[in-house]
């Protein structure tokens, strides 16, 4: 009975160091605290959640292969992110030899379709969704994960600047689709039939 | 004009915490975007915290105990390299055989070129001064008579005398300075 809360009260490093040193099992802590987070960051790489799943899987493995390569001194969230991301580049790359499959994709709603339906979310995510791959990655990174800038640079394999520039044009572009979302809500008060039609 | 440089200023400063600075606040009071690009800055944080958790919620609670259950039991990783290791026991550490293999090299090179180089003729036993001032001592004059070079020196001496002396007895030449 005791044993739960102190695992619950462990840091993540120091879990990491534990399970680095033998405890296994503490390790399926780990996983519950940042399946979640790892999921909403890697949504803008794959169209279907199956694939997101697997890609969260495999970042998982591979951590829990490699954990005594972790380095105590950086935070675990930003060495389990530069997993994912590196996870997730090689895959799409391996993904991209395969032709898509299109009668699974006659079963997925159009793109319209989509930015309509998330430009009608109050959620800022979804609104942050429509933004490209990697300026969605860097805001979840800072707002999400609370990373730093240097932290975000080390995930995302980027110089300090780069990230800076990538955050200014994501705040930019967040701010036109709050802008359109804004004027879309107007329209569909004003005449809802018609609505749609003005990102088209 | 420059409302670009403002907001990249305004996001530099979302990015470092720290409230924009007095011109970037005196052109906000002005401009209409950027102003509403620095509330948007402002407001971000608090937002996106906000929101967060609602978008947490949407998820598939099976995925953890999905990845768990795919987790191997035993680090595959830590159990290859425990047969590793007991396959080849520790090598030494690469720093100190590369020092032996250099000085190695180093030695070997010295030797040849010691050996190669061609050195100043020998003098003789007597080529120093500090030998020749010694040179007077019989010791060293009997040293020197016992030389193995001496020696030779001296059979060879006498082979010559005694060849210089067949050919003059029996040959009407003379060799060496002429003597009335």
């Amino acid at each position: 009975m005791d044993k739960v809360p102190k695992v619950k009260q462990l840091s993540d490093e120091d879990l990491a160091a534990r399970v680095a040193a033998g405890s296994c099992s503490l390790f399926e802590e780990l996983v519950s605290r940042y399946s979640r987070r790892l999921f909403h960051f890697l949504r803008h790489r794959t169209e279907t959640d199956q694939d997101i799943e697997d890609m969260v899987q495999e970042t998982f493995l591979k951590a829990f292969r490699s954990i005594d390569r972790f380095n105590p001194e950086w935070k675990f969230s930003t060495w389990l992110f530069t997993i994912a991301g590196r996870s997730a580049i090689s895959r799409h790359r391996s993904n991209k030899k395969i032709k898509p499959d299109p009668t699974a994709a006659s079963s997925l709603p159009g793109p319209e379709e989509i930015v309509i339906q998330k430009q009608e979310s109050q959620n800022i995510w979804e609104l942050a969704n429509l933004l490209s791959a990697k300026e969605y990655e860097a805001l979840w990174l800072r707002y999400a994960e609370d990373m730093s800038i240097k932290e975000i640079s080390r995930v995302t394999k980027k110089k300090p600047v780069s990230v800076r520039v990538l955050l200014y044009r994501a705040r930019l572009n967040l701010a036109k689709i709050i802008d359109q979302s804004a004027f879309s809500k107007k329209l569909a008060a004003a005449a809802p039939a018609k609505h749609k039609l003005s990102f088209l | 004009m420059f409302c670009t440089v403002y907001k990249w200023l305004i996001s530099q400063a979302a990015d470092s915490g720290k409230p924009v600075s007095g011109f970037v606040k005196n052109h906000t009071h002005r401009c209409d975007s950027c102003r509403e690009f620095a509330q948007l800055c402002e407001s971000l944080k608090p937002k996106f915290e906000q929101d967060k958790h609602a978008i947490l919620k949407n998820y598939d609670e099976a995925l953890s105990e999905k990845i768990i259950s795919a987790l191997p039991k035993e680090r595959a990783s830590e159990s290859v390299r425990q047969r590793i290791s007991r396959k080849f026991p520790a090598r030494r550490p690469v720093l100190v055989t590369s020092l032996a293999a250099a000085f190695l090299v180093v030695a070997v090179s010295v030797s040849i070129i010691f050996l190669a180089v061609p050195r100043s003729k020998d003098t003789g036993s007597f080529g120093r001064p500090s030998e020749l001032a010694s040179a007077a001592s019989p010791e060293v004059l009997l040293a020197k008579a016992e030389s193995p070079l001496e020696t030779e020196y001296q059979e060879l001496k006498k082979t010559l005398d005694t060849t210089t002396k067949f050919l003059r007895s029996h040959l009407d030449f003379h060799i060496g300075p002429q003597t009335e």
